[in-house]
């Protein structure tokens, strides 16, 4: 097992090169000149000229890449020509509110959408399965803003329960994970729908319920932990996607994370700081894709002997 | 007169499906004495799982309704069991051991637990290693080492695995063992293994048997007591040595001239000619009329009764009004 993670560490190298590669390089295809954006807009042509030394903008593309790979295994990723700050630290310091705000709304999902998506496969084609796919429809099909924007409107400005932005505690969390968690809650909701549906008719569903288990261990000890797999890969996904993209909802609710820290940047055209926190995402997704395979590993024996092999 | 540990009386299953009704078991009793193994043989589709499913009122409802019917086990019905006692009964008097080995054990649960799972539920006074103790000796009863006790069902072969879910079903001492085609996905080989094995375990919890099958050789090799199965009804019924050396049934006739024959190889077989009908537009009249080499005219009136034809033996057919009837094979 711990073969298999070591493994899969050392793959992550060459995926990251290639994001980094791809990332680096479509960054420096957008349009404006960085020296003009760092040296000001009242400055002469000579200090442009200087500025651009200053950031080696004159050497090769390929030349640069290769320095800021090299700093990038130093952790150093650049300073950031807006705020002359360091691009890493800047990152690290946005984290802790995107990782809190993930979880925290990932959590949310799976309270909701794992009850739900078991009750609609057990209740199905009935009434009660449909109201639940259709509460699933309306998580899918409501913009993320719009509901932040209602939840301000209801619990904030109307009741005063909760903060309307910034992050100041439990208090200030609970209004963006709920808005983020039931977007997430959708779908989550339909893969366990379906996913259970599958595992109910299996001949081990059967087997149980003849040796006197009752319905409720039956769905729960039996049937959850055969219709996980799929269920974990969603979680996996939609984590990897809040961890890097929810803008809207950082935006809505003043979330100072990291999907409004690339936002905020890119209008500023502050390219280091743009690539850097791409970079860094995707090192995020892979580690969460990682994770996700060796959560595999623990709810099905089938798979870990697989890895256990390799 | 000996004790009846089972008892079905007229039972009918019906599936209520969008595209009709399908009448899986229409009206049919039984009885298993103590120390008693019935074969209920027919072919694929007869009813005969549906039958043992409604013995643990098992029967998947939606679509499967069961009609009317009384199944007496040790004198309780089962069909009017509330939930829980329904569960405490399961497992526990009455265990089933089911066709598919493959697919019958649950595949991310050691068979240790599995075992563990049927004593925890019916002995809530063991501890977890109590019960863990349990199914390792039942583990050994089926001839596993009890050290595989935390593999998967993926590391066992098909006949270990039948031999987990023998364990599973005998891990409660059941008055009633139901064994549906317990050898059908074996090899042959492993078939002779499991029988011997089910027949010797059988003797030890001294448990009742009802072994559906649609191999007529696992019933003369097992059975005491046989009832045939055709389209949902039994259409005889008696020892297994009456009906096999003094067979009365047109279709139980067919089955066996449908057996290939070792010892003249080469003789080409005989099959049933024509397929079973369809059980959601049963004839009218005796359900193996359409197929029945004997068939006559009033066969087509209406289903006859099943109705004893001397020695417990019985039959359900009207060509034995007439008293010379016989059939070719016993002329």
């Amino acid at each position: 097992m711990w073969k298999y993670i070591l493994k899969r560490l050392i793959q992550m190298i060459p995926a990251i090169l290639i994001t980094s590669f791809i990332i680096y390089f479509s960054m420096n295809l957008t349009s404006g000149d960085p020296a003009m954006l760092v040296a000001g807009e009242k400055a002469t042509p000579a200090q442009v000229e200087q500025v651009r030394q200053e950031l080696g903008l004159n050497d090769p593309i390929v030349i640069r890449y290769l320095k800021y790979m090299g700093g990038m295994i130093r952790g150093d990723l650049g300073t950031s020509y807006v705020t002359k700050q360091d691009v890493f630290k800047t990152f690290m310091s946005r984290l802790p509110a995107t990782l809190e705000l993930s979880f925290a709304s990932v959590l949310i999902a799976v309270l909701v959408s794992i009850p739900l998506g078991i009750y609609t496969a057990v209740n199905q084609n009935s009434w009660k399965d449909t109201a639940g796919m259709i509460f699933a429809l309306f998580g899918v099909s409501m913009p993320n803003f719009w509901l932040g924007l209602m939840l301000i409107v209801l619990f904030s400005l109307n009741l005063g329960w909760f903060p309307s932005s910034g992050r100041a505690g439990f208090q200030s969390l609970v209004l963006p994970a709920v808005t983020v968690g039931l977007g997430l809650a959708a779908l989550i909701t339909r893969t366990t729908r379906s996913s259970m549906l599958d595992v109910i008719r299996q001949d081990y569903m059967r087997t149980a319920r003849a040796k006197g288990a009752s319905e409720r261990r039956v769905i729960y000890k039996h049937g959850l932990n055969n219709a996980l797999i799929p269920i974990i890969t969603v979680i996996g996904l939609q984590l990897s996607n809040v961890l890097t993209g929810s803008v809207l909802a950082e935006t809505v609710f003043s979330w100072p994370g990291i999907g409004r820290l690339i936002f905020d940047h890119i209008s500023k055209r502050d390219t280091p700081m743009v690539t850097g926190a791409i970079i860094m995402c995707s090192i995020l997704m892979c580690l969460v894709n990682l994770v996700v395979d060796i959560v595999y590993a623990f709810f099905d024996p089938r798979i870990k002997a697989q890895y256990v092999q390799k | 007169m000996t004790e009846n540990i089972l008892e079905i009386k007229d039972l009918v299953v019906h599936y209520e499906t969008d595209d009709g009704v399908v009448y899986a078991v229409n009206g049919i009793s039984l009885a298993i004495g103590k120390g008693q193994t019935l074969g209920l043989v027919g072919e694929t589709g007869a009813g005969k799982t549906t039958t043992a499913l409604s013995i643990l009122n098992l029967v998947p409802n939606p679509p499967g309704v069961i009609k009317s019917g009384e199944i007496l086990l040790d004198n309780i019905n089962m069909l009017s069991l509330p939930a829980r006692e329904l569960q405490n009964v399961r497992g526990k008097d009455v265990a089933m051991i089911f066709q598919d080995p493959m697919t019958a054990l649950n595949p991310v649960m050691t068979i240790g637990e599995q075992i563990a799972e049927s004593v925890m539920l019916h002995h809530k006074d063991f501890s977890k290693e109590d019960c863990i103790e349990r199914a390792k000796e039942m583990l050994r009863q089926v001839g596993i080492d009890d050290s595989r006790a935390a593999d998967y069902p993926h590391q066992l072969s098909g006949g270990m695995r039948q031999r987990v879910v023998i364990a599973i079903a005998l891990a409660c001492n059941p008055k009633l063992l139901i064994a549906d085609e317990p050898t059908t996905a074996l090899d042959v080989t492993i078939q002779a293994q499991v029988l011997a094995l089910m027949k010797q375990l059988k003797q030890e919890f001294n448990t009742v048997m009802l072994l559906i099958t649609h191999d007529l050789g696992v019933v003369a090799e097992v059975c005491d007591e046989v009832a045939v199965m055709y389209a949902g009804h039994i259409v005889e019924k008696g020892s297994a040595y009456d009906v096999f050396n003094h067979t009365l049934h047109p279709y139980t006739e067919g089955l066996f001239n449908s057996l290939p024959n070792l010892r003249e190889r080469g003789e080409e077989l005989v099959p049933i000619k024509g397929m079973m009908p369809d059980p959601m537009q049963l004839p009218t009249g005796c359900v193996f009329a359409p197929r029945c080499p004997y068939v006559m005219d009033k066969c087509r009136l209406g289903q006859p009764e099943l109705k004893d034809h001397g020695q417990s033996h019985f039959v359900a057919c009207i060509a034995y009004d007439s008293e010379d009837f016989k059939l070719r094979r016993n002329s």
